[in-house]
Order: structure tokens, then C-alpha cells, then sequence
């Protein structure tokens, strides 16, 4: 990667928060589809990210519906990584839900209900459609917060082409896209006025001599020129989700704003359904599938199940990545047990990817990408320390120390984090083994203790997990919901 | 330079049509799922209001799209909008007299030298320019459309009073013809009294 290029990726990634997959830029495939060892923040893992590669191939043809591809392996050894790097590869135009499995459990919606929006999401419709647009430059923007903090926030915004200028009044939902856009004066914008969608469309050549640190990616456009009100045919790209929604005549297309959707009728699906099939043959639309990625699928109980094998028979279905950590264990709502909690006749339905425990280069290697990241320096005795520890104890765990001792370097002026603050960090964070260790030391000066017949069971999972006493699935340490 | 195009859509649309008070409202639905409503003075027999609603393929119910008379206010609409422009912006009426066109567009304190009113024959519409580039609009014609007559600089005129641009446009002779060729088409439309009337009739017994 050369010095260029490298700036450009910091310039995006700064303004956004690091997250724990953030530095994940795709999967790191050469042009035949073979892995490369350390690549677009990918490490190790080269068959299953050989097998993403294909898969993301299949995608991409868009041919097959209702696949499934399950990604399984022990706790962090990068499944969730394996799937955002798929998304960042497959792009923007291609829609990408991610989705834990506990998310269908919510009471204001049934869980196939849930799973079946989340399948829609998943599938885009590229239509061509007429629509009003306002196309013009902002020449001033104003956004007035009300003091008190709360209540509506009251914004105005002055557009031009070469031939006029308007003001306009903005909407409360608008006004978040504006900031969400970042839209600033000499701006060239245009705004749908039926979704009240914007999108910057570069910065005007008459102020191309207003600030000199203008980053390299800024696109110059002239001003539009004629009215700022125009019909023009623009190619929309929704999922088949949002067309139910806009459809269902009880909520209207301001449903998608609050995200209160409800359920959606089944009528209204199969209308739509056949209602884009007639436009796919005229030509007005063009079917999009992508990708829906349910994280913990163990979680789904065995009703899912049942009806994802059912759903995934229409030819409406998305490709479906699903990622589990778990062996040989009960399915959810059954007494049978299953390899990685899921029942025998779906597993037969999909193609299985496995990770593998990583190695101790390639643990050094990712947790020099964290670093870097992080905005770490960390020199490399403590690189070696830092490996030691994610080697013993968890990957996770190492990581979280390099943000902390990040900090305690800071505080001493340091620029580089040494050996000294890793272990200081590692005196002060105590991890999943050692915390479960203390724990049966001093079992007897806990709470809730008495029961000497609890304190057998209580052992058992505890070795299981962390810190967290009460909770009742036995979950990885350090675990933020992703792997 | 006919108008069979028109009268012949007019003729198949399904019209319902109702008089209230002194407007007689008439609605069509056209063979292609496009609606339109006109209302008609039955003092004068001027078309009064036009409105379309256009079918749409995405995005839900198409809503009302007035062609020419005043802006119904929505009060519904005044909380919950995207983006407007807002309220001392000019604002563009068009309607229609015996002999004229009449565009209005008001909120334009610019004096009268500053306006520039063409029209071009190859987009059939006229076009309104502001030398201090405030305002600028193409403005359809679809009467002319339907006749098949072209737009014409010499019909136009202009006249600016109280923040108000006027337009006028002297209607061609085919353009008058159609619509009494319309309005002859209508007087077989069965039409239904308005419940105020009937209410009215009640009263006064």
C-alpha cells in the first residue's frame, strides 16, 4: 500500500469509531481468489477465507437464491471478521444485514416476522423512477438548536443555480441527514424530495479557492444551472423490506424514518413479489440479492429453524451466512441435541466453513493491526509480551489491553508502550482464567454461597465464563455480542 | 392543430361529476390509472381548478398535483415535511380567464425591468429569467399541448404590482375551441346536487 493511499484510509476511518472489526477492509484475496497472509486487516484463517472468496463470487453472480453458509469455529477465531470483511467485498450496491440471532426476540414482533424482514433487507431492487429532485449549491446553512437541548431543531438552507436562489425550510428528519452529510456551504447537493434523501454531489468550483487543506477525494462540480426543481429519472435502490413498508398502507413511507414497522401482512409480500417480477420482465427493475449474516445463530430456537428451512426454498431468498461458536449441543425450545446447536436438517442444507485457533505469528501479526488502529506505537518486546498474553489467556483480552496500556504509556509521556505498561495493564485487568480462579479460591466469601450443594454446579460454569455470576448462558469472557 | 387527441381521452376517461354550490366538479379516471379533477364555475363556465394525480410504481399513493387554479392549504402537511421552500419565496398560480392564460407569481419585489419572459417554440413553454438571477422557471403549457398549438411571444404579456409578476397569455383561437368542445362533452355527464343543496331545499320546506 503506498503512503497515498494509506492517508486516504485514515482520513475515513478517524472520523468514525473503532470498533472491534473496524479495521477490517476486505476479505485479502488476489485476482484467483487465494489468500494472502496479511491483507486488508485480514490475517491467517487462508481457508476459510479461500471459501468466503467463493461465496462472495456466488453473490456477486447473484444467480442462486437461498443458499446458506455456515462459518463455525471456536470463540474469536475471526468468524465475525471473516463476515464484515464479505460485506466490505462485496461493496456498497450490495445490501448486507447483519443481524445477531437474540434480536428476533422482541416482543412487539413475532420471531419469523423478525427473521423474514431481515431476509427482505437483504434482497435490493434497483428501479428507475421519475422523481422531483432539488439540485442546486448551498450557498448558507443554518441549523438553530433550541437552547433547552431538547425539542425540534429548526434548520434553513439557501440553494442557487447559475439562474436563481431559493430558501428552504428543512423537516426535522432532514436536518439529520444534512449533518449525517456533513453538508457545508459551496456544496453541491441534491435532495429527493419524496424519501428526503441527500446526497453530496462534490464541492463548487467557485470556492475551489477557499481553503487550501481540502482533502485529495474532494470531487469539484460546476453549479447546476436552471431551475432547482427538476423531474429527472433516477435509479433508486431499495430493498424489498422498504417497498413493503411503503406499501403497507397503515404506516406510509415515514414508517422507514421511526423504524416502527409493526408486522407486515403476508398479502402484502406476495403483491410486491409478483408486482417486481412484472417489472423485472419489462425492465423497469433490476433484482439485487444480497447477503443476511445472523451472528449466534445458536440462539434462534427451533421454530426459526423450521421456518428458515422453509424460507429459504422461495426464490426470493437472500444468501444466508450464519456464524456459531458452539459444538455438540441442545437445540433451543427442544431436548435434542445437535452439532453446533442447530437441527440436522438445516445443517444439511448448507455448506460449512471452518475456522481454526489462530497461530501465535498470526496473533502477533493481528494484534500489530490493532495497533496500528488504536494508534498504538507499541515497540516490539512488548508486541512479544502482548502475543504471550493473547496466547495464554484470549486474543479479546490482549486486545483490550492495548487500548489500556495505551494510556498508561501516555500518562508517562511515553510515545512507544513498552513492556513495563503491558504488564502493569496486565496487573491491573485481571482475565477470564484468572478471575474464575480467584473466584473458587475465595468461593466461601461470596454472596449467596451457602448452598454446598450449589457450589459443585456453580464451579462448572464458572470455568465457563466470566466475572458475571447471574447471567444464565454460559457466554465467551470479554464477548460484546460479535464475534 | 387538433385537439381529437384530447377529446377522444376525455371522451373514454370514466367522469363522475358533482355541483356544489357554484362549482361544478368533475372527476375522470383515465383508461391508464392517471386521475384528474376540474371544477368549473357554472357562473362563467371557466375552468376554475385542475388537478392530477399520476400513478406511480413506487413509493406509495401518488398524490394530488394541481395543474392550475389556487393552492389548497393542507394543514396536515404543515408539521410533517421533508423539505419546503420556504413561505416568502415566490410562489407560482396559474389561471385561466375567458381570453387568457394568467400566470401570477408573487412574492417578487424585483421592479419590472428585471424580469425576462421568452417563449420557446421548440419546448412549447414560456420561460421567466430574473437579470439579478433570483428566480428563474420553465413554465409548461399543457393547453397548448393538447391542442397542438405553439407557444407565441407575441400573446405574452407582463405586468408587475404589489411584489406580483403577472403573465398573461392570450389563449389562440383553437385553444377556445377545445374548450367548448369539452365542455359540450360534459353536459352529458350526469351530475349529482350536492348534499348542502339538498340539505338547503329540506330547510327551506
Amino acid at each position: 500500500m503506498t503512503d497515498a493511499e494509506k492517508l486516504e484510509v485514515r482520513d475515513i476511518t478517524r472520523i468514525e469509531r473503532i470498533g472491534a472489526h473496524s479495521h477490517i477492509r476486505g476479505l485479502g484475496l488476489d485476482d484467483v481468489l487465494e489468500a494472502r497472509a496479511v491483507s486488508q486487516g485480514m490475517v491467517g484463517q487462508k481457508e476459510a477465507r479461500r471459501a468466503a472468496g467463493i461465496v462472495v463470487q456466488m453473490v456477486r453472480e447473484g444467480k442462486i437464491a437461498g443458499r446458506c453458509i455456515l462459518l463455525a469455529g471456536e470463540p474469536s477465531t475471526g468468524k465475525t471478521a471473516i463476515a464484515v470483511a464479505m460485506a466490505q467485498a462485496l461493496g456498497n450496491e450490495t445490501p448486507f444485514t447483519s443481524m445477531s440471532a437474540s434480536e428476533i426476540f422482541s416482543l412487539e414482533m413475532s420471531k419469523t416476522e423478525a427473521l423474514s424482514q431481515a431476509m427482505r433487507k437483504s434482497i435490493g431492487v434497483r428501479i428507475k423512477e421519475e422523481t422531483e429532485i432539488i439540485e442546486g449549491e448551498v450557498v448558507e446553512i443554518q441549523i438553530d438548536r433550541p437552547a433547552t437541548g431538547t425539542g425540534q431543531k429548526i434548520g434553513k438552507v439557501t440553494l442557487k443555480t447559475t439562474e436563481m436562489e431559493t430558501n428552504y425550510d428543512l423537516g426535522n428528519k432532514i436536518i439529520e441527514c444534512f449533518m449525517k452529510e456533513k453538508i457545508q456551504a459551496g456544496d453541491v447537493i441534491t435532495i429527493d424530495k419524496a424519501s428526503g434523501k441527500v446526497s453530496k454531489l462534490g464541492r463548487s468550483f467557485t470556492r475551489a479557492r477557499d481553503y487550501d487543506a481540502t482533502g485529495a477525494q474532494t470531487r469539484f462540480v460546476q453549479c447546476p444551472e436552471g431551475e432547482l426543481q427538476k423531474r429527472k429519472e433516477v435509479v433508486h435502490t431499495v430493498t424489498l423490506h422498504e417497498i413493503d413498508v411503503i406499501n403497507s398502507r397503515t404506516h406510509g413511507f415515514l414508517a422507514l424514518f421511526s423504524g416502527d414497522t409493526g408486522e407486515i401482512k403476508q398479502e402484502i409480500r406476495d403483491q410486491i413479489n409478483g408486482k417486481v417480477m412484472e417489472w423485472r420482465e419489462e425492465g423497469k427493475a433490476e433484482i439485487n440479492p444480497g447477503v443476511l449474516f445472523i451472528d449466534e445463530v445458536h440462539m434462534l430456537d427451533m421454530e426459526c429453524f423450521s421456518f428458515l428451512n422453509r424460507a429459504m426454498e422461495s426464490d426470493m431468498a437472500p444468501v444466508v451466512i450464519m456464524a456459531t461458536n458452539r459444538g455438540h449441543t441442545r437445540i433451543r425450545g427442544t431436548n435434542y441435541r445437535s452439532p453446533h446447536g442447530m437441527p440436522l436438517d438445516l445443517l444439511d442444507r448448507m455448506i460449512i466453513i471452518r475456522t481454526v485457533p489462530y497461530s501465535e505469528k498470526e496473533v502477533r501479526e493481528i494484534l500489530k493491526i490493532r495497533c496500528e488502529e488504536e494508534d498504538c506505537v507499541m515497540n516490539n518486546d512488548a508486541l512479544t509480551v502482548l502475543t504471550r498474553i493473547a496466547c495464554d489467556t484470549s486474543l479479546r483480552y490482549a486486545i483490550q489491553l492495548i487500548t489500556t496500556a495505551n494510556l498508561v504509556s501516555r500518562r508517562r509521556k511515553s510515545t512507544e508502550v513498552t513492556v513495563e505498561d503491558v504488564k502493569k495493564c496486565y496487573a491491573l485487568f485481571i482475565d477470564e482464567v484468572r478471575s474464575s480462579k480467584i473466584l473458587m479460591e475465595l468461593q466461601d466469601e461470596y454472596m449467596f454461597n451457602e448452598i454446598e450443594s450449589d457450589k459443585a454446579k456453580d464451579k462448572d460454569s464458572i470455568k465457563g465464563k466470566g466475572k458475571d455470576k447471574d447471567e444464565e448462558k454460559p457466554a465467551e469472557p470479554m464477548e460484546c455480542g460479535d464475534n | 392543430m387538433s385537439y381529437a387527441n384530447w377529446l377522444t381521452l376525455i371522451r373514454n376517461a370514466e367522469k363522475t361529476s358533482m355541483i356544489s354550490g357554484k362549482v361544478r366538479k368533475i372527476h375522470y379516471t383515465f383508461p391508464d390509472g392517471n386521475e384528474m379533477a376540474e371544477e368549473y364555475s357554472m357562473e362563467t363556465g371557466v375552468v376554475l381548478r385542475r388537478a392530477w394525480k399520476r400513478k406511480r410504481e413506487l413509493m406509495g399513493e401518488p398524490q394530488w398535483e394541481l395543474e392550475l387554479g389556487e393552492p389548497i392549504k393542507n394543514p396536515a402537511e404543515s408539521n410533517n415535511f421533508v423539505v419546503r421552500e420556504s413561505s416568502e419565496q415566490p410562489v407560482l398560480t396559474k389561471r385561466i380567464t375567458k381570453k387568457n392564460i394568467e400566470w401570477r407569481i408573487r412574492n417578487l419585489p424585483y421592479p419590472i425591468e428585471t424580469y425576462s419572459v421568452t417563449a420557446n417554440p421548440d419546448t412549447n413553454n414560456i420561460t421567466v429569467r430574473t437579470s439579478n438571477k433570483k428566480y428563474f422557471k420553465n413554465i409548461p403549457i399543457p393547453e397548448l399541448d393538447r391542442c397542438g398549438a405553439k407557444v407565441n411571444q407575441g400573446s405574452i404579456s407582463i405586468h408587475h404590482q404589489y411584489n406580483t409578476l403577472i403573465i398573461t397569455y392570450k389563449k389562440p383561437d383553437i385553444l377556445c375551441e377545445m374548450e367548448v368542445a369539452v365542455l359540450r362533452e360534459l353536459q352529458e355527464v350526469e351530475t349529482e346536487t350536492d348534499m348542502d343543496d339538498l340539505l338547503n331545499d329540506l330547510l327551506r320546506k
